[in-house]
């Protein structure tokens, strides 16, 4: 049995960051309406030069497909950048490990995973990866795409509260996401890590002399700065392959705590934002009701199905299976630290791995995948809310059918343009599983043999977990011994999968939300549905479960279903 | 450029309830195509300038200042001054005068980063707990093993050990030394990190750091 004691920590963590969201959303809220907020003395001028440079203002605003046009031209130059650094890495400045340059595929696959929110990587960083493409455009993704994902999650709020039928400037959001949000709290976070014990050096490598002979190479680097940006932009990359396991990134169980509240800091938060851009009152209660509910049977599970001992190890004597479920995991954290690390990092997609996901229990890793399907609670920073926003829409949409009456939401009516976009950017996640997992399967890219169930649903499971994290622009992995995802087949297909499933939803949201934009706000009628209410939170919620399991019940049977029973 | 029209929302009568929209028609772009190409530009190389290059170059002259033991990898030193290694890695210690660590994927070779052990009903799985319970002397002993010595961490390199299951091992580094089991207990005990408040985190060992202190014990 769980000791209970052990649960207090994730409990007062959870509960600070629920305690600093609403503070936080307001302020979030104060940058994305351009309203005074803290820190204007000094960063309203240096963000007037910023507009002046790039050539645009605050009162320039866009509509959708501008937006999106803008959107895309920062990241396809940021995406260019980091693939020319990968595959000339070797020749670039900071090679301090000799890093070979990156074959064509295996660059498109990183810079398409790093920008795109998704950080999965093909390759073994000690290794293959230099210092510098680390630190200078890696780290530039990491700034790069939460900021975008801020910016589009407050461009689709902004439908709500406009009527002139645009909704926003995409530089001034990046740019306010920047100087704002992501650097401020991202520089005190690095702070905070090495005070934990993070490494944060410009001495990259330190041979070490073994007590038994031989030599050991220590990595060090800027990892501290790294990590922090990693967790609070949602994007979950590592500066050691290993990820935030590796000691040196995550050294104790007080930082793996603070991960825990840096990685959802911003999407719990964002439903606060929404509530005060809206300026409606208690609108913001049944996104964080609908996200702590299912988080928090999320972590409960999790930590259960870990706790039991594996039946397959009962026949070995004298193997004492307490404390946890060790393979894969680290001494240092207690198994609901652990698991709670485990489950908010994938829920809010940003897919660091503190114990190795491929020697979890089946029933944990179905656990993950669930929280990659919905990809909204809480989903990454900006996008993650915009996904929870349009589950609400068609929430609404379906339960206005079902009363019989036209559906509108924040005095703005819901129509079938709106629906069409909300179902796209839905089935758009299924269907970039799906389409490349099939021919992965069928072109026999993994070994699935009939005769071995049990390793077999592993692999079939491995496959899957890889589609859905790029998909879901997660990174998280379940690597298994006998799958091997560093060919140029799994890197191409998983490189467009991930930028599908980035920028259509993007592009639904914006239009989405232009499509509000360009009506007027109704006033309530008698039959208008009470969208502040416990009632809407829990119709919410069972919306959300019911319609991803049913767009997922298939693929669920085939891979981890199999492995449990 | 479309201003926004005031609507009758904004004159305080009530407006009526119709579906048309407010704006019709195609909103014009606020942006001409040079003036994207010059934001973006702009953009992405300030941006370059600061998160890559200003970002970490700040954080890490501070960083030497508040905590540079821990800045620069939590390393360990011989008393001859070379580094023995980190507090943080995990390295081979299978020597039999000293306490080992847990099993590695990676033989504790960093360039190799990590790997994944096998899944809970991966028949691997047996296989490889029973030649890690082989190879640290439990096969035939068949006395009690914590399943944290014998089965393989997440980064390969996990520094750290349940105190059981370095107390389990005190027989084997007696016979070894010149140590008594009760002198080695009580060495063991003196090392075991407690969790800073008792329910954050566990007791653990790190077993890098008990052989460092081991060493000049047994006289090597």
């Amino acid at each position: 049995m769980i000791d209970l004691r052990s649960l207090w920590d994730i409990v007062a963590v959870l509960g600070l960051a629920l305690a600093a969201a609403p503070f936080f959303g307001d302020y979030l809220a104060r940058v994305y309406t351009n309203r005074p907020a803290f820190g204007d003395v000094v960063l309203a001028p240096i963000e007037r030069g910023i507009y002046r440079l790039l050539g645009t203002s605050p009162r320039k605003s866009m509509p959708a497909r501008e937006y999106m046009v803008a959107l895309l031209l920062v990241n396809a130059g940021a995406w260019l950048f980091m693939f020319w650094y990968f595959f000339d890495q070797s020749t670039l400045p900071l090679n301090p490990t000799g890093a070979p340059n990156m074959s064509w595929d295996l660059a498109f696959h990183s810079a398409s995973s790093f920008i795109t929110n998704t950080d999965f990587t093909h390759f073994t960083n000690e290794s293959q990866i230099s210092a510098g493409a680390i630190m200078i455009a890696w780290q530039l993704a990491l700034f790069i795409s939460p900021a975008t994902g801020l910016a589009v999650g407050a461009a689709m709020v902004r439908g709500f509260i406009r009527r002139d039928g645009t909704v926003g400037n995409f530089y001034v959001d990046v740019v306010r996401s920047l100087t704002r949000v992501l650097l401020p709290i991202a520089f005190v976070g690095a702070l905070i890590m090495v005070m934990m014990g993070v490494p944060e050096t410009f001495d990259w490598t330190v041979i070490a002399h073994p007590i038994t002979g031989g030599t050991q190479v220590l990595y060090l680097g800027p990892v501290a700065s790294y990590q922090s940006i990693s967790l609070l932009g949602t994007n979950g990359g590592g500066w050691y392959s290993a990820n935030m396991v590796s000691p040196l990134a995550n050294p104790s169980a007080v930082s793996n705590l603070f991960g825990i509240f840096i990685m959802l800091l911003i999407p719990i938060s964002s439903p606060f934002a929404f509530g005060r851009m809206v300026r409606r009152k208690g609108e913001e209660w049944p996104f964080v009701g609908t996200i702590l509910i299912v988080l928090v049977v999320a972590i409960a599970l999790f930590i259960v199905y870990q706790e039991a001992t594996n039946p397959a190890l009962a026949s070995l004597t004298g193997l004492v299976q307490t404390n946890g479920y060790p393979v894969g995991s680290e001494v240092r954290f207690s198994l609901p630290e652990g698991a709670t690390f485990q489950v908010v990092s994938v829920y809010a997609n940003v897919g660091a791995n503190n114990l190795m996901i491929g020697a979890v229990s089946p029933v944990a890793q179905l656990v993950l995948l669930f929280g990659m399907f919905t990809q909204s609670t809480p989903g990454g920073d900006g996008t993650g809310f915009g996904m929870l926003l349009l589950f609400a829409v068609l929430a609404i949409f379906v339960g206005g059918l079902m009363v019989g009456r036209t559906p509108e939401y924040l005095g703005k009516k819901i129509e079938t343009s709106q629906v069409r976009w909300a179902a796209l950017a839905l089935l758009s996640h299924p269907a970039s599983i799906l389409i490349p997992f099939v021919v992965a399967v069928v072109g026999g890219q993994v070994p699935i043999d009939a005769s071995t169930v049990g390793a077999s649903s592993h692999n079939f499971t491995a496959v899957l977990y890889e589609f859905t994290s790029e998909s879901a622009n997660n990174g998280s992995a379940l690597s298994t011994a006998a799958f091997n995802d560093a060919t140029p087949f799994f890197n191409i297909t998983g490189a467009l999968v991930m930028l599908v499933g980035r920028y259509v939803p993007i592009f639904a949201m914006l239009k989405v939300g232009e499509i509000f934009a360009r009506q007027r706000t109704l006033p309530a009628g008698p039959g208008t549905l009470r969208t502040a209410s416990g009632t809407f939170t829990i119709y919410l919620t069972l919306f959300l479960i019911i319609v991803t399991t049913l767009l997922f019940l298939p693929v669920i049977a085939m891979g981890p279903l199999a492995q449990i029973l | 450029m479309s201003s926004p029209p005031s609507g009758a929302a904004a004159s305080g009568s009530p407006a009526p309830r119709r579906a048309e929209p407010e704006v019709a028609g195609r909103v014009p772009s606020a942006h001409s195509w040079s003036t994207h190409l010059r934001a973006t530009l702009v953009l992405l190389l300030l941006s370059i300038l600061v998160t890559g290059l200003a970002y970490p170059v700040v954080v890490t002259e501070i960083a030497q200042v508040i905590n540079p033991y821990g800045a620069n990898g939590s390393l360990l030193y011989f008393p001859n001054g070379t580094v023995a290694g980190s507090a943080l890695v995990a390295q081979n210690t299978d020597a039999p005068y000293l306490f080992w660590e847990r099993p590695s994927l990676t033989d504790y070779n960093t360039t190799l980063g990590t790997d994944t052990p096998p899944g809970p009903s991966d028949p691997a799985l047996v296989n490889e707990t029973l030649s890690y319970m082989a190879q640290y002397g439990y096969y035939t002993v068949n006395a009690s093993v914590p399943f944290w010595l014998v089965s393989a961490s997440g980064s390969s390199v996990d520094p750290d050990l349940t105190p059981e299951a370095v107390l389990v091992q005190i027989p084997r580094v007696a016979t070894n030394t010149n140590l008594t089991e009760a002198n080695l207990t009580a060495f063991v005990n003196a090392h075991i990190v407690s969790p800073v408040l008792p329910f954050v985190g566990v007791a653990y060992v790190d077993v890098l750091e008990l052989d460092l202190d081991l060493l000049p014990m047994i006289g090597r």
